[in-house]
């Protein structure tokens, strides 16, 4: 053909492809309402969980009885790791911000595949793997922003409603932190299901719903009684960091995380090699 | 070298064969015309060359390595379908969002080279969802042409479009291969768009390539003909047909093929007592190539 030239092909490291599929995921995030929307929710909640948790607008005695919060910080975490739960104070608290990162990521996902988008990156050199390593870190990223402002949503309302704010400050560094770090875990949970249902994001955004609410971990309680094995899933380990938590929760948090995080991703790029993108 | 080298691909859909042993060759440079009727493999062709769809047993190579390849994958662009945007976002936020994947380091500049090429420069602001077709199409190219394209795959590109936007598409295909010397596959159903700017051609049918040839060797093999308008035509068709192998009636004219000589069918229809209206040298289309060449392949 008397149009030929030379070509060369560059070979993309991975890092380059990494950072391509983060910029990407990243600019979109910042730049479509989804997200601010997630994060003033993650605001507003603890606002309305504390107001309710105060008895509901009662008074007097009749407040206290009915109070589950007692201490300001228990908007954030457990006084201690229940897996059984026996009233809302111990269920209602930063954890519910990983049901918020659920959705989100579904609807993120499931507009990749149901745009079209999808294709648009896969036709390039983005490989499977990038795209699950990405949006696990996009997800846990969301999430760690969705900590920050339940946290300052909740001391907000604490303040309000009057609760005492005395803890030891050291195991409440080590239970936002263990929170934190489980994001990365639940992110990686929810793209494994999101992949699984691609546009289908009913499915996966209930699915997340319940894995996101800790049933089945709740359940097994119910079941088993309040065992430190729980800890191995990303809901117990959610649980275990609270009031009381220490740097040993924090390593356990990590180490649970970071596990499931590579378990998940490793069987999502499987997946993803095999199948379709559509 | 060759753009595309596909060996014995196959890919089916709950057993049923959408590609079935292909071989294809795509030279480099080329605008490769990719022919088929509805169902017969096109789309899931491209789509496996784009990595979208898993083969089940064959091999693809892009410019001599594996279509896996990362490095060559970059230098690839598509539009399959539709354009793969998002609706509420701006086209200058998709086109970011490609070019941020692709790691383009001047991304203002490369989004405003590729919507001029593709004519949108002053469009760059609305939302895609507000894009007409032929706006969404274009961007679909746009989207394709960032990081500088080795091979461009088009999936109906101008399927849907007006006159004018089936020029201007027609002329960016032109353009971005002459100018960026980019190899581009195109299937389409409008065989008289493609035969403007095709330089070979693959003819695709139950998912097997059952021609593929280059421009050049279609013109040598497609028949000529002179087309002739005259009032009376049954008397002239007999008075042609005593004299010429092949004369037909089609298309509400007569047709002599395989004559490219005008005078001796003026001096033939004269000595007969038949006047002539019109008369025009011909060669039988891509159009008429492929439905003669469907039909030989449903009569064989």
């Amino acid at each position: 053909m008397e149009n030929t030239r030379e070509l060369k092909f560059e070979q993309p490291s991975f890092f380059k492809r990494l950072k391509g599929m983060l910029g990407v995921d990243f600019y979109r995030l910042f730049h479509t309402p989804l997200f601010y929307i997630f994060l003033g929710i993650a605001a507003i909640i603890p606002a309305l969980v504390s107001m309710g948790a105060m008895g509901g607008g009662a008074e007097g005695e009749a407040a206290e009885a009915t109070a589950m919060f007692t201490n300001a910080w228990q908007i954030i975490a457990a006084k201690s790791p229940l897996y059984v739960i026996n009233d809302m104070g111990d269920y209602a608290n930063m954890n519910m911000v990983f049901i918020f990162g659920g959705i989100m990521i579904s609807i993120f996902i499931g507009h990749d595949y149901k745009s079209g988008y999808v294709k648009q990156l896969f036709t390039t050199h983005a490989k499977k793997q990038d795209y699950m390593m990405s949006k696990t870190l996009l997800g846990a990223f969301s999430m760690v922003c969705m900590c920050v402002t339940y946290m300052i949503g909740g001391m907000i309302s604490a303040a309000g409603t009057g609760l005492p704010f005395t803890i030891d400050a050291g195991s409440l560094i080590c239970a936002i932190l263990g929170k934190m770090i489980m994001s990365l875990g639940w992110a990686s949970l929810y793209t494994f299901i999101n992949i699984i249902f691609r546009a289908k994001f009913g499915i996966s955004i209930a699915l997340c719903f319940v894995l996101g609410t800790g049933i089945p971990v709740i359940g097994a309680a119910a079941v088993i009684g309040n065992s430190s094995a729980l800890n191995i899933f990303l809901y117990g380990s959610s649980v275990y960091a609270c009031l009381s938590a220490n740097f040993a929760s924090v390593v356990i948090c990590l180490a649970v995380s970071v596990t499931w995080a590579v378990i998940y991703n490793v069987c999502g790029t499987l997946i993803l090699n095999k199948r379709d993108c559509y | 070298m060759n753009a595309i080298e596909i060996r014995n691909l196959s890919k089916s859909f709950r057993g049923m064969f959408a590609v079935d042993n292909l071989n294809m060759t795509v030279p480099q440079g080329a605008i490769y015309g990719f022919i088929g009727e509805n169902g017969s493999g096109k789309s899931t062709t491209e789509k496996l060359i784009c990595g979208h769809l898993v083969p089940d047993k064959g091999s693809i190579k892009l410019f001599g390595k594996d279509y896996t390849d990362a490095g060559v994958r970059a230098r690839v662009g598509a539009l399959i379908e539709s354009a793969g945007c998002f609706p509420n976002s701006s086209v200058w936020a998709n086109l970011m969002m490609q070019a941020l994947n692709l790691g383009i380091k001047n991304r203002d500049e490369e989004i405003k080279r590729v919507l001029k090429i593709v004519r949108m420069e002053d469009n760059a602001r609305i939302r895609f969802k507000s894009c007409s077709l032929g706006m969404k199409q274009r961007i679909g190219i746009a989207m394709a042409l960032l990081g500088n394209p080795a091979l461009l795959i088009l999936d109906e590109p101008i399927n849907g479009l007006d006159t004018d936007g089936m020029r201007i598409m027609r002329e960016i295909i032109v353009d971005i291969t002459r100018n960026l010397g980019c190899t581009v596959l195109i299937s389409s159903h409008i065989l008289g768009e493609l035969e403007k700017i095709a330089t070979h051609y693959g003819i695709i049918r139950q998912g097997k390539l059952i021609q593929e040839l280059s421009a050049a060797e279609m013109d040598a093999r497609s028949r000529v003909f002179v087309s002739i308008k005259t009032p009376h035509v049954p008397s002239a068709l007999t008075v042609l047909q005593r004299k010429f192998a092949d004369v037909r009636y089609e298309d509400e004219c007569i047709r002599v093929y395989d004559v490219d000589d005008t005078e001796s069918i003026v001096r033939c229809l004269l000595a007969g007592g038949q006047p002539v209206s019109e008369i025009q040298k011909n060669k039988v289309g891509l159009e008429e190539y492929y439905i003669e060449l469907m039909s030989k392949k449903e009569g064989a």
